[in-house]
């Protein structure tokens, strides 16, 4: 959605600090997510990159040792906030994961799961619609329509991510959040599922965290750049890859880091 | 080139291999404009002859600096400092290879013209490509040391160059108007004049390039720009 030009702010983090028990893993980050556009996290292993994409769904959790301090404010609403619904949360921003991680189940079950759970079908037929469509959205459908009732498991891997893909839009999220999706994906399968994230940023807000500079400069059109806890710049994905303000942005995007 | 080395030697030595390319091949431009200008100046046919000569050696330059760049691209993708880098190169190197062309052109008429060219016509052209020289100088140290501000001066100073080249011109076409004789060394001149300013708008584009090199914006506005060219038909 676009006001006057300018993109609106669909995720909002202030000033937030995460500590793994007495480790800070994330320091004051503050970061306005644009909805409709794909937000690209980038910056070495154990930056924090991820941890930050967990806090968006409160993924931290369930992690014990974990606490998340300052805000996050999505639809004008805190998240961090102690009346926040994590299961209503987690409808409204879906994740995908490194390792596709299909249930073991139906290819059909897979995708029903999360409809049938919030409720969103009232008859099997309306839950056939879901199925076809979320697996139409996810680029899916006609590779797999005639086996819908065969394991998901048995897909190939980048099959297998997409289902997951489907899996997460079936409950028609506004937000979905991936870490590193295409890391275990040949070539053609990632070119597929980038192929996806540029049709579904028309509906969903995607923000994704990435190994991949390249795939980060692909895809994306915001990129945050994040080095040992802290967010060190973001901007504009063309910016940032052409002419970064920080040297620390300019030496981790061309190979000059540590 | 940034301070910091890359992780991967083998990028690093390329891009400085690319950078130390177009500097020989500045070099090298520099020394044919100069034998060039000398040669009309001092009426020496061999600076001309070897002008002449060593213009395939610039060739060359700009054919290896756009295989460097066409690799880096393919097989690098580099990013941000080392895009530039690597666009500039493509782009410097272009440009480079006129100003030998033109330096050539200018030696070859050389070798056409008359042993004694009068002393005000001569004057006249060394007042023009001295200027250019020193743009040429000034932009390939800019490049050398990364230098925007350096960049910036060789942008704003092409104007000097305008209006020293009509100057140049008038003098040419008054040489023109005095005797039907002069008709052929006059012509010869008023291309060498131009290929002279040619020069100077090439040295202009690498400044623009050095300055995009360096900032990452590109030098925004009108070129400066001297007087109106003065054409023949005038009184």
């Amino acid at each position: 959605m676009r006001k006057n030009g300018v993109n609106m702010i669909k995720i909002s983090a202030k000033n937030v600090d995460v500590f793994y028990g007495k480790k800070q893993a994330l320091f004051n980050i503050n970061l306005d997510i644009e909805e409709n556009q794909v937000t690209a996290l980038i910056g070495p292993s154990g930056c924090g990159k991820s941890t930050f994409l967990r806090c968006l769904n409160r993924m931290n959790d369930v992690i014990d040792i974990c606490k998340v301090q300052g805000e996050i404010v999505i639809n004008d609403f805190n998240i961090n906030d102690k009346g926040c619904d994590v299961v209503r949360l987690r409808e409204k921003i879906g994740m995908v994961f490194q390792k596709p991680n299909p249930f073991p189940k139906t290819l059909y079950e897979n995708i029903s799961y999360g409809p049938t759970i919030h409720g969103m079908a009232q008859s099997k037929q309306e839950m056939d619609e879901i199925v076809e469509t979320s697996l139409k959205k996810a680029a899916l459908w006609e590779e797999v329509k005639d086996r819908l009732h065969e394991p998901g498991t048995g897909l190939s891997g980048g099959q297998q991510q997409r289902l997951c893909i489907a899996r997460a839009i079936s409950v028609q999220p506004e937000v979905i959040l991936m870490d590193e999706p295409c890391s275990a994906l040949d070539p053609i399968a990632t070119a597929q599922i980038e192929e996806l994230i540029d049709e579904l940023k028309k509906e969903h807000t995607i923000i994704i965290v990435t190994h991949s500079m390249a795939q980060a400069a692909r895809v994306s059109q915001r990129t945050g750049f994040f080095h040992l806890g802290e967010l060190i710049e973001h901007g504009s994905t063309d910016k940032i890859f052409k002419n970064p303000d920080n040297t620390k942005t300019q030496d981790y995007i061309t190979g000059r880091f540590g | 080139m940034s301070e910091a080395p890359h992780t991967v030697k083998s990028y690093e030595e390329e891009l400085k291999n690319l950078n130390s390319n177009i500097i020989k091949m500045g070099g090298f431009c520099e020394e044919a404009l100069g034998k060039a200008i000398q040669a009309i100046t001092t009426r020496n046919s061999d600076h001309a002859e070897s002008v002449i000569k060593d213009d395939e050696k610039i060739d060359k330059f700009e054919t290896l600096i756009e295989q460097q760049v066409v690799n880096l691209i393919a097989l690098r993708q580099p990013m941000a400092i080392d895009l530039r880098e690597t666009v500039t190169a493509l782009k410097i190197s272009s440009d480079l290879e006129r100003i030998g062309d033109l330096a050539k052109n200018i030696s070859k008429r050389t070798l056409l013209l008359n042993e004694n060219l009068p002393k005000n016509l001569v004057d006249a052209l060394v007042r023009v490509s001295s200027n250019v020289q020193k743009q040429l100088k000034s932009i390939l140290d800019a490049y050398l040391d990364r230098s925007s501000s350096m960049a910036m001066n060789v942008w704003e100073s092409d104007e000097k160059i305008d209006d020293l080249t009509n100057l140049c011109m008038q003098e040419v076409i008054k040489y023109l108007k005095e005797n039907e004789k002069n008709l052929d060394d006059g012509t010869h001149l008023l291309f060498v004049t131009k290929n002279i300013e040619r020069i100077g708008d090439h040295t202009t584009n690498v400044a623009e390039q050095v300055y995009y090199l360096v900032t990452g914006e590109y030098l925004e506005g009108d070129r400066p720009k001297g007087t109106e060219p003065i054409v023949t038909g005038e009184k």
